[in-house]
């Protein structure tokens, strides 16, 4: 049900689920949602590190970037269904997966941007892979995007950081 | 998302807070606009208070980059910290946006 938010947690991890309208006036209520679970992440590490707060920016941003390709391009022209976020909080990772039920677009697909051009569109996907260790997509209905990120060793943004996983389904 | 423009001395400053990404850049695009067609020989991009870019956001301040650039002025931003900061490294924009 859209608009709804639920919180479970099970062997050690905290499962937070969001659903929205797929629109692009819901970013924010999916962002905050998970920069307040980055926050859950070894708590007392926040406080003195600042890798912990690259961590938390670097996930939303990437979050971020998928939902606006969701919400604009995945529906539309069409009337929008929902985006459900699942997040999945470990000791020192982060898994976000989010399904939608829009037009299906595999983020392995997208060129790589040439940023000494200063390009002004087409960065989304570049952003997404690169502040995560892993993606995973799974075409639908519905599409599962799946993104994973793991605190404990320094991660420096990378175009390279698209070591597949398994497959994640909400 | 809130922004405000400032000139004197051929230099104008736009300030934006908060959050410049794909549900705000919409509102911002006008003054940007206004602000190359002024064209000022300096754009100072003031985005200590910035909280969040996303690539629309991104978007929008390269176009206006490659505009003041295009009359031979310069453009540059202050303040640059956190998550936009990270955009910035990432996209090799530091290099080129940040003195």
């Amino acid at each position: 049900m859209p608009g709804t938010i639920s919180f479970t947690r099970m062997q050690g991890c905290i499962i937070v689920r969001l659903e929205v309208p797929g629109v692009i006036q819901y970013r924010d209520i999916m962002l905050r949602t998970l920069s307040a679970t980055c926050k859950l992440i070894a708590p007392g590490a926040r406080a003195r590190s600042s890798r912990a707060s690259l961590f938390s920016a670097h996930l939303v941003s990437a979050v971020g970037e998928a939902y606006n390709n969701i919400a604009l391009h995945g529906y539309a022209g069409r009337e929008p269904g929902t985006i459900r976020m699942e997040i999945e909080q470990g000791s020192d990772w982060i898994r976000v997966v989010l399904a939608d039920t829009g037009a299906s677009f595999d983020p392995a697909g997208a060129r790589l941007p040439d940023l000494d051009a200063l390009p002004e569109s087409g960065l989304g996907v570049f952003i997404m892979r690169s502040f995560v260790d892993e993606v995973t997509y799974v075409p639908g209905p519905p599409n599962v995007l799946t993104l994973f990120k793991r605190l404990d060793e320094p991660h420096e943004a990378s175009p390279n950081s698209r070591r597949r996983g398994p497959a994640q389904r909400v | 998302m809130l922004f405000s423009t400032s000139a004197a001395n051929d230099v104008t400053v736009l300030r934006i807070e908060g959050e410049l990404d794909a549900v705000s850049v919409t509102d911002i695009r006008a003054s940007l606009n206004t602000i190359a067609e002024g064209k000022p020989a300096r754009v100072e991009v003031d985005l200590s208070a910035l909280r969040l870019i996303d690539s629309s956001g991104v978007g929008a301040i390269v176009s206006l980059f490659k505009a003041v650039r295009a009359y031979g002025g310069s453009l540059t931003t202050t303040g640059v910290r956190g998550q936009p900061l990270a955009i910035f490294r990432l996209l090799r924009l530091d290099r080129v946006l940040i003195p």
